[in-house]
């Protein structure tokens, strides 16, 4: 045990004193902006979170405190004690992403297995029809979703939000990628094992498809987490809100609201951001690469 | 009994069915729609009535759509610029030598407001752009610079937006950027050295063409979206001071959600569509000139 840890660590030493050449000014140049850009990246968010610790009377205290000065864990309890229904959008928000999240994971991968590896007249005209359409903006085909659920009477409903969001024509695209990959051999053998397509799909293939569906689920979930636009024009009443509406109700008329109160608010939005992030990092910043999706 | 190829063809199918329910549904039926729409004046409640072009010889005339597209193509060239360029000099950074945690944190850093909604950005960046108590006019009073009207004076309020938004958009370009520098193989760098050339030569002859496919992509990804830009925007500034920095995506809202002219709201989306399909297009056109396949 000691021995095999001791092994790759002392040939990272080596490695680290062959790289220790002498410092130039390029490097010393890069190192400067790069700290710089990462400084003016998180101090927003380090602001953030010193101020949602503080009292209200020293929100907008100047000069700043970047670090926290007060520990008033109490202000992220605030937002439930509000006169919004903090909770609630909390919920609505978790239910509409997990949901969606859901749905895009059975159609997405049901449909891109059948363009990676099943053979039927037309398959190639069709997969053509849908990426071709991943090109219409969403804001040319939500007027007549807008009409069509006010005609069903879903407007103000979680399944306006939802209904359009269980398909992904990306996310069929991508899981299409996954299933290219794997060896056709596998297919073969189960076939001659007498698996019917179903069969093959469920017990092969998608034990297989692991990172891709992690992948598609951490994608569709952050994206409909952060959702504002159709939460804007489809929930109009408090109770059917979402986290980034409940946020702005809380922020209040000309930031009339309790800054250290909305920026707690905010750090709740963004934790489970964060905890996915973490746990995560290496697989999304690799899928989204690979995939070249914006967040 | 089905024949093994009629069964396979079922199960494919069947297997796509759903996504094409949803696709007819929510994408093509809405496509159509949203066209036969913009050609009515339209009423939720009342009848509607077919007006011919009304609604786009309406739109030519319609100064606030102007000002709108002026806004929205002023913040996509700057957006765009900013991102793809602030993103492509940290990626050169990042890509020199230097110990892997190093690496891992500054990436990480400039990668995790990428995932944070548009929303609470502009809920955190409204505080800071605070004239009198932001932190940010508190620190340029050090360098001699007056308290900046950044949200209530028209020019100030689009840069506001344009810096917020590159805060966290850069991060994705310098990942794909990244990415594309790292497939580089050292040997052309060598080769090239031996041969004698210097560091700019080496960026610029060998760098930079074989990024260019990454670089075409991000320039087409972010223009798309810089376009489309609404979420940025509306809680930021809301389209103010005035209609200075309304977007397109914000005007057809407007239009179509809150004085319900469903018709003209079409016939602005679809103006939009052709924008972004033009664009689209003459960035393929153009990149033949300059993206280099290997």
């Amino acid at each position: 045990m000691i021995a095999q840890t001791k092994a790759p660590f002392s040939a990272r030493r080596q490695l680290m004193r062959q790289s220790r050449k002498p410092l130039k000014w390029q490097d010393v140049l890069s190192y400067a902006v790069l700290t710089l850009a990462a400084l003016l990246v998180l101090m927003p968010l380090l602001w953030m979170f010193s101020t949602s610790l503080r009292p209200l009377a020293d929100s907008y205290k100047l000069p700043p405190q970047w670090l926290p000065t007060d520990w008033r864990w109490e202000n992220y309890l605030a937002p439930f004690e509000s006169n919004v229904p903090f909770e609630l959008f909390f919920l609505n928000s978790l239910k509409i992403a997990a949901l969606t999240t859901l749905g895009q994971l059975i159609t997405c991968s049901m449909a891109g297995y059948a363009f990676a590896r099943l053979r039927f007249p037309g398959r190639d005209v069709l997969f053509m029809l849908l990426l071709a359409s991943l090109m219409v903006p969403g804001q040319v085909t939500i007027i007549p979703i807008y009409l069509m659920m006010a005609e069903l009477k879903l407007v103000n409903t979680h399944a306006s939000l939802i209904l359009p969001g269980l398909i992904s024509i990306f996310g069929v695209f991508l899981m299409r990628q996954f299933f290219k990959q794997m060896p056709q051999e596998l297919f073969d053998a189960a076939r001659v094992d007498g698996a019917g397509h179903l069969r093959s799909f469920l017990q092969i293939a998608l034990p297989l498809a692991g990172p891709g569906l992690a992948t598609l689920g951490i994608i569709t979930f952050n994206a409909t987490w952060n959702g504002y636009f159709a939460a804007l024009i489809f929930l109009t009443s408090w109770e059917k809100m979402t986290l980034p509406q409940g946020i702005a109700l809380l922020t209040g008329y000309m930031n009339s609201g309790n800054p250290s109160v909305v920026m707690a608010a905010v750090g709740l939005a963004i934790l489970p951001v964060l905890i996915v992030f973490l746990v995560a990092q290496r697989w999304i910043i690799e899928a989204l690469t690979r995939s070249g999706l914006k967040g | 009994m089905l024949s093994p190829k009629r069964s396979e063809a079922l199960a494919g199918y069947l297997f796509i069915l759903p996504t094409f329910i949803g696709f007819a549904i929510f994408i093509l039926y809405p496509l159509v729609e949203s066209l036969r729409i913009s050609f009515y004046e339209y009423s939720i409640l009342g009848d509607s009535y077919y007006v011919e072009l009304d609604n786009y010889s309406r739109l030519v005339n319609d100064i606030r759509l102007r000002k709108t597209y002026s806004n929205t193509i002023v913040f996509t060239g700057f957006a765009v610029f900013f991102n793809a360029g602030i993103g492509l000099l940290l990626a050169v950074f990042l890509n020199r030598r230097m110990p892997i945690l190093m690496r891992n944190f500054y990436r990480s850093a400039f990668f995790f407001p990428i995932l944070i909604a548009h929303t609470y950005i502009a809920v955190i960046w409204q505080y800071l752009y605070q004239q009198d108590t932001g932190v940010i006019n508190y620190y340029l009073a050090f360098l001699g610079i007056d308290p900046i009207p950044w949200l209530s004076h028209p020019a100030w309020a689009m840069a506001a937006i344009i810096i917020m938004d590159v805060w966290k958009n850069t991060g994705f370009a310098m990942l794909v950027f990244l990415a594309g520098l790292q497939s580089i193989p050292h040997e052309y760098y060598e080769a090239a050295q031996l041969d004698g050339a210097n560091e700019r030569q080496l960026f610029s002859r060998i760098t930079i063409p074989l990024l260019s496919p990454s670089i075409f992509f991000i320039l087409v990804i972010f223009m798309i979206g810089a376009l489309q830009v609404f979420d940025t925007i509306i809680v930021l500034t809301d389209g103010g001071p005035g209609d200075a920095t309304r977007s397109v995506v914000m005007y057809i809202y407007q239009q179509a959600f809150q004085r319900l002219d469903f018709g003209y709201a079409a016939a602005i989306s679809w103006t939009l569509f052709l924008v972004i399909m033009a664009v689209t297009l003459v960035q393929f056109l153009v990149s033949r000139r300059w993206v280099h396949y290997e």
